[in-house]
């Protein structure tokens, strides 16, 4: 126990937190920003996934990593517009969409790698860790002055830019949200879509809008995850992320600040998880704490909301 | 519209998405074909369509084409856990409850039906019923966390679904790791079931022998029965349909919404659960699954396809296994990787639940229809006027 502890209170582990909580936040932002629109995106996981993929195939094509991280989001951008045409255009139920681009993600992503690389590791699968190597993968970068501080600097500096981004898309995102007439647009449909088409607001433009900047944040959360938090695409190596983000936008009230909390939370369990397995504890035990987090976290949230609604009449 | 119009309409619009998809899986087949030239890719293009379309029934060889039962009984083995998991998402979404957790329901289910199958010995047959039962009841159990927080704290099922599936496989992963794994094998597996708990094969027919085909064909059919009776002709399966409809309506005329709400997930389950423990004893020697089997997400396929309607399922449960066994007789004999499967599930899926989709043609034969309707009161009232003449 003493062992884990030690484990947890190093520097590492809280660098690793921030890690781990990087791609989550971005899956958050996408998801906050649909929500806040008036839908869910749950095709969040298969976006990434394909952002992904293609990220790490262009940036080994090419050798650089600055074509694939550009790769990995114009394809995020790219199908969640084909997921909006689906959804809006021919009225699809966006949930289903959603399953539908899940699908693809988790089985097609394997296919499109085994045609394009030509590579099969044994029969059944295939990844681009082979190709990948550190050259072309996204940058750490070691921030000057504060990495010399003792503890905060090992866990502040030294990480990839796709961190530093997530963080700071974060902070950009609320202001789109609460101090641009685009955030007010989008909030407004999300409201009211009949009040904000009264007011000349183009409904449909703010959805695509909408939907495809979720496409534009899992291209940057797919792009991390093949080419900074791995090396290289692998199978499911998403593994629920883009439904973990569902949970945090959720747990964190809608909004970006409580979203960013709520992927620093998830991020801790996971990060816990891993301090799990390295004192000889079976990971898989820890595997699921985050999950259960999320759910008695959204049980009492929504126990607290409904205490909250409750609160007036009783007042009346 | 015309009943008959709407059926030829239903039948062109299925049609036309399963076209697109075979046409974007050609697409792939082509661009990803070994060849030099344009005639030669598609020579090779041909080929693998060929495999994919008539190979699951067929063996393709010079001298011609020849039936192969054993292939067509491999396609009917690999209905069952859709059947079932179809059957569970179809109860669900009709009530308009987003459950994604038929993915771990058929995993636990199958694990808790191991677990009774090597541990409980029973008398043959009832042992078999107690492991399914058991599966279903317990998995109809959990599925009460997402429905219970859904009907009193408003909690989305689907993201408390979601993460009851990774939950569930963590849990099992640990339990297999810990308990119940036999040491002696390489692999991680438990010990083997009994013999009393095993669904016996369907026939031993030689023209029509397949390992996999268990009696669970048989029982899934009767689900497919028994659900299709519940859901359209009882009266929570009529509750359950109405609060898909119009969740309000049902409310203000008297339905216990929440009960019915808890009651279709729990329902579905107990058949995602049971799907899993017909599958484990029809199927396999002793339960070895390390991931989620993806029986649950094509179920939901399986569902849309087939309207959330009970009696289109084995119909689209059968579709879905013949395209998964053409994509595997692709890879065989084609070279084309088998994960095809889930780009043309996923294409065929989206047309299918996409509702403007040929809302033209739609259109089209609504105003024929209502064209028609006027010209017969025409011609009616013309031949009255005559007559008052």
């Amino acid at each position: 126990m003493s062992n884990l502890l030690s484990n947890i209170l190093s520097p590492g582990f809280f660098f690793s937190i921030f890690r781990i909580s990087a791609p989550i936040l971005y899956a958050t932002l996408a998801a906050i920003v649909v929500e806040k629109a008036g839908f869910a995106n749950i095709g969040l996981e298969g976006l990434m996934m394909f952002s992904a993929l293609f990220g790490s195939l262009a940036s080994y094509y090419a050798g650089s990593w600055v074509v694939g991280f550009l790769t990995a989001v114009i394809v995020g951008v790219v199908m969640s517009l084909v997921m909006g045409f689906f959804a809006f255009q021919l009225q699809t139920d966006i949930i289903l969409v959603g399953i539908a681009i899940n699908l693809m993600g988790s089985g097609g992503t394997l296919f499109l790698c085994k045609i394009i690389t030509d590579i099969t590791e044994g029969k059944a699968m295939a990844s681009t860790t082979g190709l990948v190597t550190s050259g072309i993968c996204i940058p750490n970068i070691s921030i000057p002055l504060i990495k010399d501080i003792p503890f905060i600097g090992e866990v502040i500096s030294g990480h990839s830019l796709l961190t530093y981004l997530a963080f700071l898309v974060c902070i950009l995102t609320s202001i789109m949200l609460y101090r641009t007439s685009l955030g007010l647009n989008i909030r407004a449909v999300g409201e009211n879509s009949n009040a904000a088409a009264s007011v000349g607001v183009s409904v449909l433009k703010i959805k695509y809008i909408a939907i495809g900047f979720s496409g534009l944040m899992s291209g940057f959360g797919g792009a991390f995850m093949s080419m900074s938090y791995a090396q290289g695409w692998s199978q499911d190596m998403v593994a629920g992320r883009g439904f973990i983000a569902l949970a945090a936008q959720a747990m964190g009230g809608g909004e970006c600040l409580g979203g960013m909390l709520s992927s620093l939370l998830f991020g801790f369990a996971q990060a816990l998880g891993i301090k799990f397995s390295a004192v000889g504890l079976d990971s898989n035990l820890a595997s699921p704490i985050p999950y259960a987090i999320t759910i008695i976290s959204l049980a009492i949230f929504g126990f607290v909301r409904i205490n909250r609604a409750k609160k007036p009449k009783v007042a009346a | 519209m015309t009943r008959k119009r709407e059926i030829i309409f239903s039948i062109v619009r299925g049609a036309m998405a399963i076209m697109i998809a075979l046409l974007v899986a050609m697409l792939l087949i082509f661009i990803s074909a070994d060849g030099d030239s344009f005639g030669e890719k598609l020579s090779v293009t041909a080929e693998a369509m060929k495999q994919l379309l008539v190979g699951p029934i067929f063996r393709i060889n010079a001298t011609g084409i020849k039936f192969e039962g054993k292939r067509l009984a491999d396609v009917f083995a690999a209905m069952i856990p859709t059947i079932f998991t179809g059957l569970s998402v179809c109860v669900m979404f009709a009530a308009n409850q987003f459950n994604l957790g038929s993915e771990g329901g058929i995993m636990l289910g199958a694990f808790i039906s191991a677990i009774v199958a090597i541990y409980m010995p029973l008398p043959r047959g009832l042992h078999a019923l107690v492991c399914i039962l058991a599966g279903g009841l317990v998995t109809g159990l959990v599925m009460l966390i997402p429905a219970i927080l859904k009907v009193k704290l408003n909690v989305s099922e689907m993201v408390c679904s979601l993460m009851l599936n990774y939950i569930i496989m963590y849990i099992i992963k640990y339990l297999m790791n810990t308990s119940y794994a036999d040491k002696s094998k390489g692999q991680i597996q438990t010990y083997p079931f009994l013999n009393s708990s095993k669904l016996p094969a369907l026939s031993q027919a030689p023209i029509f022998t397949s390992s996999k085909l268990s009696w669970g064909i048989v029982i899934a059919v009767i689900a497919v029965v028994v659900m299709g009776f519940f859901m359209y002709r009882s009266r929570w399966g009529y509750q359950i349909r109405m609060i898909g409809i119009n969740q309000d309506f049902a409310k203000y005329s008297g339905m216990k919404v929440g009960f019915v709400i808890v009651l279709s997930q729990i329902i579905g389950g107990f058949l995602a659960g049971a799907g899993g423990g017909i599958e484990m004893l029809g199927r396999y020697p002793s339960f070895s699954w390390s991931a989620l089997p993806g029986y649950g997400w094509t179920g939901i396929t399986v569902a849309i396809l087939a309207g959330n309607n009970p009696w289109f399922v084995p119909l689209a449960a059968f579709f879905l296994a013949y395209l998964g066994k053409g994509c595997d007789m692709m890879a065989t004999y084609a070279n084309v990787p088998t994960q095809l499967i889930a780009i043309v599930q996923g294409v065929i899926f989206l047309f299918f639940a996409a509702e403007s989709f040929l809302s033209r043609y739609r259109q089209s034969l609504v105003v024929k229809t209502a064209k028609e309707e006027i010209a017969a009161k025409m011609a009616s009232s013309e031949e009255g006027g005559k007559k008052d003449e």
